[in-house]
């Protein structure tokens, strides 16, 4: 016998390492009820009954010591400068579950959202060059891009709003239109290129785009 | 040298005798030569579970000095490879082995020339049967999943776990480690050894030393017979630990023999059980036990004390 049972530590009565988790901490209890219970067959006259309420006392102290985070928090501090429970692992790699969908998509923020395309409008009423462009009977690939950097969106923020892939995206504001997919796509990748600029009337403004293009074939 | 096999229960009815006869059946199949010794003095009957229903020596015969030595009196058994050392004719008053024969009976199965040797003992924890068991460090504990049963082989462990601390005092010491026991612990607490174990931890820390390497030197193991469906298959592990937690000692649990009403049919008929009944739960629990334990032996004897 190494140590009486009355001279070990909580981690030692329940028979689990010091890091180990709130699962663990509670089925070793569980495991440790069902042998020292006084109806357990496995301890039968093992012990006396003073022994035995003893190691109960013990066990149900070591649990809701050590189940309660802050107190058991205590305790390893109490524990660790007489150096009995050794180290304890806090293990900052612990894995946590990882979103198996769009890495850096942030999580949508409606009111932040709302004010994002409050400040486009606002942005849109003041500048001429929109304006200016808007008018226009025919529009080009670079008048998109005049409007984007106008209002001071990246590509990529186009991108993952709407979807619409990074080098099409490309393509159509360097108007290589023998790149792009058919014009039922390109129409539609134009309005939503526009509405997520807040660019109205969207539909209107990709008809005349649409209509600036000549036809491939 | 031979490997030594004592089984011990505590409790009558616990499976002793049929583990014995069954161990030893499985160790002759297997080509080992092989010596069952009824060592349950008083009470032998393993001979009628090996179908040697009227032996003509005994284990008495060595006692009283019939024969000159104890291999001869071990009878052949209908099976190969299986020997018997009988205990039926033996004296009525053979199960008061005084010291001095039972030192003498051990010293000569020391000598004996066979590859195992499986110890019949007797219930209970007279002198007699915890010395048998402990002439091996591989001594087999046997129990059933009752209370009546758990208690007894507790009480077995317990006793000889103290006759082995024993041995390392002198009876003098003995008396002055006992007194010092009561004055710490009270009254009731020499009956427990941990109590003693942990007295001599603090007042003679050479001779706890030797102790601790002396247990850890041991190989016990516990199996546990009968178990029914409804019974707890963890019960033995759980055994195993508290007895390691609180005890100290080092019990490895081999595992678990199904019950079986085959069984009763078996010795009534007086048949072995596992040649009649070989495609049962229990026959084959004994098969996986056999192969395990006889995979997993090694320091024999200690009978360096004698």
């Amino acid at each position: 016998m190494e140590k009486d049972f009355d001279q070990m530590n909580y981690y030692e009565i329940l028979d689990i390492r010091p890091g180990a988790t709130a699962v663990e901490i509670r089925s070793a209890y569980n495991a440790a009820l069902q042998m020292y219970q006084p109806e357990s067959l496995v301890s039968y006259s093992f012990f006396s009954r003073e022994e035995r309420k003893k190691i109960l006392a013990q066990l149900e102290k070591a649990y809701s010591t050590l189940i309660n985070e802050a107190q058991r928090i205590q305790y390893d501090h109490e524990l660790n400068p007489r150096g009995i429970a050794g180290i304890i692992e806090t293990d900052e790699t612990a894995k946590k579950p990882v979103a198996i969908f769009d890495m850096n998509r942030q999580a949508t923020n409606f009111a932040a959202r709302k004010n994002h395309n409050a400040e486009l409008k606002a942005k849109i009423a003041q500048s001429r060059i929109i304006a200016d462009v808007i008018a226009r009977q025919n529009i080009k690939g670079q008048d998109l891009k005049a409007i984007r950097n106008e209002l001071g969106v990246t590509m990529e923020a186009i991108h993952q709003e709407t979807k619409i892939r990074l080098d099409y995206l490309t393509y159509l504001e360097e108007d290589k239109i023998e790149k792009l997919p058919a014009a039922v796509f390109l129409k539609g990748f134009i309005r939503a290129y526009l509405k997520s600029l807040c660019i109205e009337p969207a539909d209107d403004i990709s008809t005349r785009y649409m209509n600036g293009l000549t036809p491939k074939n | 040298m031979a490997h030594i096999w004592p089984i011990g229960g505590g409790k009558g009815g616990s499976g002793k005798s049929f583990l014995a006869s069954s161990m030893g059946r499985l160790l002759a199949k297997s080509g080992k030569k092989t010596l069952l010794i009824d060592l349950d003095l008083g009470a032998a009957n393993l001979h009628t579970m090996v179908d040697v229903p009227y032996p003509e020596k005994c284990f008495s015969d060595f006692i009283a000095r019939k024969v000159a030595d104890l291999h001869d009196a071990v009878l052949p058994t209908p099976f190969p490879n299986l020997f018997l050392i009988s205990g039926a004719h033996d004296s009525l008053d053979i199960a008061n082995l005084p010291y001095e024969k039972k030192i003498k009976t051990l010293r000569a199965i020391a000598k004996l020339d066979y590859d195992y040797i499986v110890l019949d003992l007797g219930a209970g924890t007279a002198y007699n049967t915890l010395d048998f068991f402990l002439a091996s460090r591989n001594g087999i504990f046997i129990t059933t999943p009752e209370p009546t049963s758990i208690e007894n082989v507790y009480r077995l462990m317990r006793a000889i776990y103290l006759r082995r601390i024993r041995h390392y005092f002198s009876a003098n010491d003995f008396k002055a480690l006992e007194k010092k026991v009561r004055e710490h612990l009270g009254d009731d607490s020499f009956n427990k050894p941990e109590n003693i174990v942990a007295v001599i931890r603090k007042e003679f820390p050479d001779k706890y030393a030797l102790i601790r390497k002396d247990f850890s030197s041991f190989r016990f193991k516990l199996i546990l017979n009968q178990l029914r469906k409804q019974d707890n298959t963890a019960l033995g592990e759980q055994i195993c630990k508290i007895i390691k937690k609180h005890l100290g000692i080092g019990v490895e649990f081999a595992g678990n023999i199904a019950y079986d009403e085959h069984v009763h049919d078996a010795i009534c008929q007086r048949v072995c059980f596992l040649d009649r009944y070989p495609h049962t739960r229990a026959a084959n629990d004994l098969r996986v036990l056999n192969r395990k334990m006889s995979n997993a032996f090694g320091e024999q004897l200690t009978l360096d004390y004698l």
